[in-house]
């Protein structure tokens, strides 16, 4: 598997003799062995040039950027060599069609909330008592089915999250203040960490979709221009509760990630380096980590659990087999 | 040669995915490729790239056919990772030759290369074959044209095949 | 996989082998790579490798192979640079 590289230092990349080197302000350099490398987090303040912009396009490999605050800015994203007209016109097709559009964005909450209600269940059966939230839950799922409009369904998915996320200081052992979701700006550590953390799931997402013939700006349960790739919004609603949520609540039980690792400012909160630097090195980790795939009977990693997403709805766009969110076993 | 086969115009691969798998061949078809993430795939072409480097490679003809290269005496090569299954690659040969002999280019024989594993294997057109290789032609068609790739049963083939995590999840 | 790979070449040959082997792996110790790396690209390594290096002067190079970086047990004497660190 090839590797992502996070970059936190202030200074320079550039390209250098067939692979790309990262130069820091004190003359330190790193050399990024750029045959092995997936994308590049620049999370410091980083100087690029064309040359490099064009080498990177060459392999293949998108740039993510983050501000100061460590929130995402935009991503880098490479000329697409994958791509087929016809299933463009298929994805299409699926969006302009309401009934289409419907039974896709339907399958994209299905898959979210089960993954939700899955981690609360894991934790209730751990001594948490979140029967409440969980019967909540599946009553708005259960009307998932019958929506009639993507609004409608947003607005259950919303339902959702907040209860949701009301479970989480039971979940949580260490004294939180958390209410609800605030985001742009984050206003407290848990807000904080969904910020940063999901938008890493949002760059995984949109780093498997360029590997694949999809078109990242038409997507489904989200409007279109809502993010520039929307479809990696789509995709990332059913892996945030596996990649996100799960690093958050173990990373806080275990106490990796304290009070030590905040920035607030007025009506702002942010991790400092040493939190993003905890989280990415434990979100790395978890992209690494293999299950076993009881469909095809092998090895995979979390992060190709996100590929072959993208190959599902490949697969139902062509109209040859209907998407089913994915759902963790474990 | 029937015009309505003339003009489909398909290519070696195509041929070789009918005798390999009818699925690869209708999501090649529709450009839905999966090659550049599988290692064994991005092996058989490294293979491609650096083994006979001497010869002159890939003659393209049309824009349809690409012949890896042509030897002495009218004897196209075509060169291949593995013999595990000859039977596309024969068949990828035997089109060649096919199409060639369409152009008015008679006499050619070919050879499959495996230099990984030290083989030649001679290709000619045998009795027959000409008929096989329409039939194959409209039949290829078919298959491309429906809406819907056709349903195939788990080969062994499958593990290694590039298009496994999309046919199986 | 992952992968040790270590070369012993001409001198005449060593900025070549070594700006070769950064594209693909962590620079060590000299002529010593180290990380994880898929067949393919190990491959696509060797093959260049044998376009640099040359058989009079018996040029080489070894690779040692791990199933995954966890099986492999390493002691660090001396400096630890990080150098096959990916948070940078």
């Amino acid at each position: 598997m090839k590797q992502n590289y996070y970059i936190f230092n202030n200074g320079c990349l550039r390209r250098q003799e067939n692979t790309i080197f990262f130069e820091k302000e004190d003359g330190t350099r790193n050399v990024i062995p750029i045959e092995n490398t997936e994308a590049v987090y620049a999370f410091g303040e980083i100087d690029f040039n064309t040359k490099l912009f064009n080498y990177l396009a060459q392999k293949g490999i998108p740039v993510h950027v983050f501000n100061y605050y460590g929130f995402y800015s935009g991503s880098y994203y490479p000329r697409e060599t994958l791509n087929s007209g016809q299933l463009l016109v298929k994805q299409v097709n699926h969006y302009t069609n309401m009934r289409h559009r419907l039974a896709l964005a339907r399958a994209f909450v299905n898959g979210a909330s089960f993954n939700i209600v899955k981690n609360l269940r894991y934790y209730n059966n751990r001594g948490k008592d979140l029967g409440e939230y969980i019967n909540a839950i599946e009553g708005y799922r259960s009307r998932i089915e019958e929506s009639g409009a993507v609004e409608e369904l947003m607005g259950i998915e919303g339902n959702i999250r907040n209860t949701y996320y009301k479970a989480w200081p039971t979940i949580i052992d260490c004294e939180i203040e958390f209410e609800r979701r605030v985001k742009q700006p984050p206003d407290n550590m848990i807000n904080a960490l969904i910020s940063y953390l999901n938008s890493l799931v949002y760059t995984t997402c949109l780093g498997e979709i360029y590997h694949t013939q999809l078109n990242p700006l038409i997507s489904f349960l989200h409007e279109p221009g809502e993010r520039r790739y929307s479809l990696s919004l789509d995709l990332a609603e059913i892996f945030k509760p596996i990649f996100s949520d799960r690093i958050i609540f173990t990373l806080l039980n275990r106490q990796q990630i304290t009070n030590k690792d905040f920035m607030t400012e007025v009506n702002l909160c942010y991790l400092n380096e040493s939190g993003r630097k905890t989280v990415v090195r434990e979100y790395d980790e978890r992209l690494k980590t293999v299950i076993t795939h009881k469909k095809l009977e092998r090895q995979v990693s979390y992060r190709h659990l996100v590929r072959l997403e993208c190959y599902k709805l490949v697969k139902h766009l062509i109209g040859e087999q209907e998407y089913e969110g994915f759902k963790i076993w474990w | 040669m029937d015009n309505s086969i003339a003009h489909l115009k398909l290519t070696g691969t195509q041929i070789n995915y009918y005798f390999l798998c009818q699925r690869k061949l209708w999501y090649f078809a529709h450009d839905i490729q999966m090659e550049q993430n599988n290692d064994a795939v991005y092996l058989g072409k490294l293979i491609h790239e650096t083994s006979y480097e001497r010869e002159k490679k890939e003659i393209d003809i049309d824009g349809t056919i690409k012949i890896d290269f042509i030897g002495k005496d009218r004897v196209i090569h075509e060169v291949k990772k593995s013999d595990k299954v000859e039977e596309p690659h024969i068949w990828q040969l035997k089109y060649y030759i096919w199409y060639l002999k369409q152009k008015g280019v008679e006499g050619v024989t070919g050879k499959i290369n495996y230099p990984k594993l030290k083989k030649i294997l001679d290709v000619v057109l045998e009795n027959g074959d000409m008929e096989k290789i329409e039939t194959i032609m409209v039949d290829i068609n078919r298959i491309i044209t429906s809406p819907l790739p056709p349903v195939v049963n788990r080969m062994k083939i499958c593990k290694s095949c590039s298009y496994g995590d999309i046919c199986w999840v | 996989m992952y992968v040790i790979v270590v070369y012993d070449v001409d001198q005449k040959r060593c900025g070549k082998m070594l700006k070769l082997c950064r594209g693909y792996l962590h620079h060590i110790q000299n002529s010593v790579f180290e990380g994880e790396i898929t067949e393919a690209k190990l491959e696509e390594l060797k093959i260049k490798s044998r376009k640099i290096m040359r058989e009079e002067d018996n040029d080489s190079l070894i690779v040692f192979k791990s199933r995954n970086e966890k099986w492999l047990e390493k002691e660090i004497v001396g400096t630890d640079k990080r150098p096959v660190d990916n948070v940078l």
